[in-house]
């Protein structure tokens, strides 16, 4: 697929380009802040109609292989659209679904369960969540409780998950466990017997799940990998999310900022537009600054990890991301409030929409504070 | 070699690393001061016979004609060898200036000149009265017969006293309904009857810049380049430039570097609060890397820079002087002494960094005024 030169880029440039006008154009004909007030709070919090409109535009199998139905794009793309959703703070779990747990998916290399669930995921009849997270602050490196045994050649599971995005309208559920050799990932089915979620509901209106599982069995088959494969595919997906999610904060961030902009353009006091006092010029400058170090470090932990997702400096690039664009997000979301004034603390206002979502967003696959402790610990010494 | 645009990228860039390491003396690597012509006069020559002074100039004019990406390397691999910063006026700022805007006969009487360091070059813009205000400058040119007639002060003109011209904003005409209307742009050499430079002593105890005074100094009338009262023009078209290569990573990253020194030989990273503090400056330091790498991909693709890259020459200084006072903490009572101090074995001055650090939020448009340049021109912040 990779071809040489420089056609390919600009080729790419425009592609993005077309899917970023196609992604504006979806926003502003499926959805607004009215859908997006509507779903607070309701299950499963989006719409599934809209999700598989979202799957006909191909950005439920943007990820996925081409042999299994989807189109086999970059990161980079996808970008495009979770930030162009964000900015219109679409509800559907696109990055939970169509990254994490497609991406998870496609990292098994289980053949037999791939073919059988991702070009479902692709075509958007379904809806999977990876379910592997147990402690808070905990991403991956931790124990285990939940336990995977075998009776009677079945996998038998049992223990609970918690913070499972997207868990709620998900079919079914990707979820780690701790078998006799080393990790598994296991392929449950939402409705299988002994597995029970309960709904949390987050700032953002959206939701989470706490996952139980109760002597739940599953045939062998359901197993999706084991030991290191299924380490490696767990790291990388959730990278890849972790990239995603940044992507997200931006377009939050982007469009708070507009916001903000637009604000101090318009609203008088004193006889004047505030936007012309230099205290607030100074600050709104400042928030640009931040956002315009989001989207530049964004831009590199996303050719790294399309380019070079082996390199163990990709990683400390994915937390570089994360940072920034966490700590970027709640600066300019914080300062929209503000800077809005009263009304900006108002539940009519449409700025709290986007706090809430930027709230969720950073706190969602480790924060700032975790990942400068993990980019401290991964990157090399002579970096940057 | 005639064209050093025939070799590859990379080639080219290892040809540059060999040259720079064999040729570039040891003892003026990495130092935290501007060189004075005495010291960098031999290497200014070296790089002369060997053809790469002028990067970006036309060969025609003694340059090499280098394509943008390989100027990028240029400029990489000095930074990389620690190569100090020359007095490039010349070079940079009044070569361009008189290719594009000057006479054929001022062509032929200064371009070659700066190409075999026989002239070097200082800046009069500042005034006692005129900083950040620049255009409200009063020094005046007065037409007398075949000459002008200079009057007034220039300040803050950095290595005046190395410097063989200046280049000049001067008013010439008091009358125009704009300020910036009634400014021309001039060349002078330093040696012509009536100027007198006094030597300022910076907070760091170094003579780097001077006041420069201007008593009835009669300079031919071919000094005026460009159009009469267009010369503000020519300054800000000149300034773009300028805040990328302040801007540069390399400033806070060689503060950085003297940061981490202190900090491991103090054993300060075992302490969590200030390892948490020092790895978020190094992403503030690795964030700033992708941020430039993107204005210098528009350089590269040889585009204007707009407005925008104040922001460059915000962050990266002020990130300058967070490197700086930290550097300061690490160091605790050793931060009280003057000059180079021993740690593990290796030379640092602590107080050297700090310095360094506070011009930069001042010098090249004080970083308010940066703000105020991205809130007018960028953020489309009223006036009123």
């Amino acid at each position: 697929m990779v071809m040489p030169g420089i056609e390919t880029t600009t080729g790419r440039a425009d592609d993005r380009r077309m899917l970023a006008e196609s992604v504006a154009d979806f926003a502003r004909r499926a959805t607004d802040m009215a859908r997006v007030r509507k779903w607070r709070g309701q299950s499963p919090g989006f719409d599934r109609g809209l999700w598989r409109e979202m799957a006909a535009l191909g950005w439920t199998g943007l990820l996925v292989p081409e042999r299994f139905g989807g189109s086999g794009l970059g990161l980079t793309e996808m970008a495009v659209v979770s930030r162009g959703l964000a900015r219109a703070l679409t509800p559907e779990p696109l990055v939970a679904c169509a990254v994490l747990a497609a991406r998870t998916l496609v990292h098994c290399q289980n053949e037999a369960l791939g073919a059988e669930l991702l070009p479902r995921i692709a075509d958007g009849k379904l809806i999977a969540a990876l379910a592997w997270q147990e402690q808070a602050g905990d991403l991956g490196g931790g124990a285990l409780a939940t336990r995977c045994t075998q009776s009677a050649g079945e996998a038998v599971v049992n223990g609970s998950k918690r913070f499972v995005a997207g868990a709620a309208g998900a079919d079914g559920f990707i979820v780690s466990a701790q078998g006799a050799s080393g990790m598994q990932l296991l392929w449950v089915p939402a409705n299988a017997a002994g597995v029970s979620l309960d709904l949390q509901p987050l700032a953002d209106g959206r939701f989470s799940g706490l996952l139980a599982f109760k002597d739940a069995k599953l045939p062998q088959r359901h197993v999706l990998a084991s030991g290191e494969v299924a380490r490696a595919a767990l790291d990388r997906a959730v990278d890849e999310a972790t990239v995603m999610a940044s992507a997200e904060l931006l377009g939050v961030m982007s469009r708070a900022l507009e916001m903000t902009l637009d604000y101090l353009r318009t609203r008088v006091q004193f006889g004047r537009t505030i936007g012309s006092f230099q205290a607030l010029q100074h600050r709104a400058v400042d928030l640009f600054v931040q956002e315009q170090l989001s989207s530049a470090v964004l831009d590199d932990a996303l050719a790294a990890i399309d380019e070079r997702p082996d390199d163990p400096a990709t990683a400390a690039q994915v937390s570089r991301a994360k940072a920034r664009c966490s700590d970027a997000a709640s600066l300019i979301t914080r300062q929209a409030i503000q800077m809005h004034g009263a009304i900006g603390f108002t539940e009519d206002s449409d700025v709290g929409l986007y706090v809430k979502r930027a709230l969720t967003l950073c706190a969602w696959l480790g924060n700032s504070a975790y990942h400068r402790r993990r980019f401290a610990r991964l990157a090399p010494d002579d970096s940057e | 070699m005639s064209d050093w645009n025939e070799l590859s990228d990379e080639a080219f860039r290892k040809e540059v690393r060999r040259f720079f390491e064999t040729n570039y003396p040891q003892e003026l690597r990495f130092l935290s001061r501007r060189l004075r012509w005495s010291e960098c006069k031999p290497w200014y020559l070296t790089l002369s016979k060997q053809g790469w002074i002028a990067p970006a100039w036309p060969k025609e004019y003694g340059g090499m004609a280098l394509s943008p990406a390989k100027q990028i390397i240029m400029v990489e691999e000095t930074e990389r060898c620690g190569i100090g910063r020359m007095p490039d006026q010349g070079i940079t700022q009044v070569g361009p200036t008189i290719m594009r805007y000057g006479t054929q006969a001022q062509k032929q009487k200064y371009l070659q000149p700066i190409i075999d360091g026989e002239h070097v070059w200082c800046q009069g813009y500042s005034e006692p009265n005129s900083g950040s205000d620049l255009a409200s400058l009063q020094t005046t040119a007065v037409r007398e017969g075949d000459s002008w007639v200079i009057n007034g002060s220039k300040i803050w003109t950095s290595m005046s006293m190395d410097a063989s011209h200046m280049y000049i904003l001067v008013r010439t005409d008091r009358n125009a309904p704009k300020k910036q209307e009634g400014i021309s742009f001039m060349l002078l050499d330093m040696k012509t009857p009536g100027i007198t430079i006094r030597p300022i002593r910076n907070i760091a105890g170094h003579e780097e810049f001077s006041q420069v005074f201007f008593d009835n100094v009669r300079t031919p009338a071919g000094a005026l380049v460009g159009e009469l009262n267009k010369g503000w023009t020519i300054a800000k078209a000149l300034l773009g430039f300028e805040r990328l290569g302040i801007g540069s990573p390399r400033r806070p990253r060689y503060a950085f570097t003297r940061l981490e020194k202190v900090a491991r030989s103090r054993g300060l990273m075992d302490d969590p609060a200030f390892a948490d503090r020092f790895v978020q400056l190094r992403l503030d330091l690795a964030d700033l890397a992708s941020l430039y790498g993107r204005y210098v991909e528009q350089v590269r693709r040889g585009e204007t820079l707009g407005p925008d890259v104040s922001i460059l020459k915000i962050w990266s200084m002020e990130l300058n002087q967070r490197v700086s006072e930290l550097l300061l903490e690490a160091a605790e009572e050793k931060s009280m002494y003057e000059g180079a101090l021993d740690f593990d074995g290796e030379e640092v001055d602590v107080l050297a960094p700090f310095y360094m650090s506070r011009p930069g939020t001042i010098y090249g448009g004080s970083n308010e005024i940066q703000r105020n340049i991205v809130s007018k021109d960028v953020l489309r912040l009223p006036a009123k």
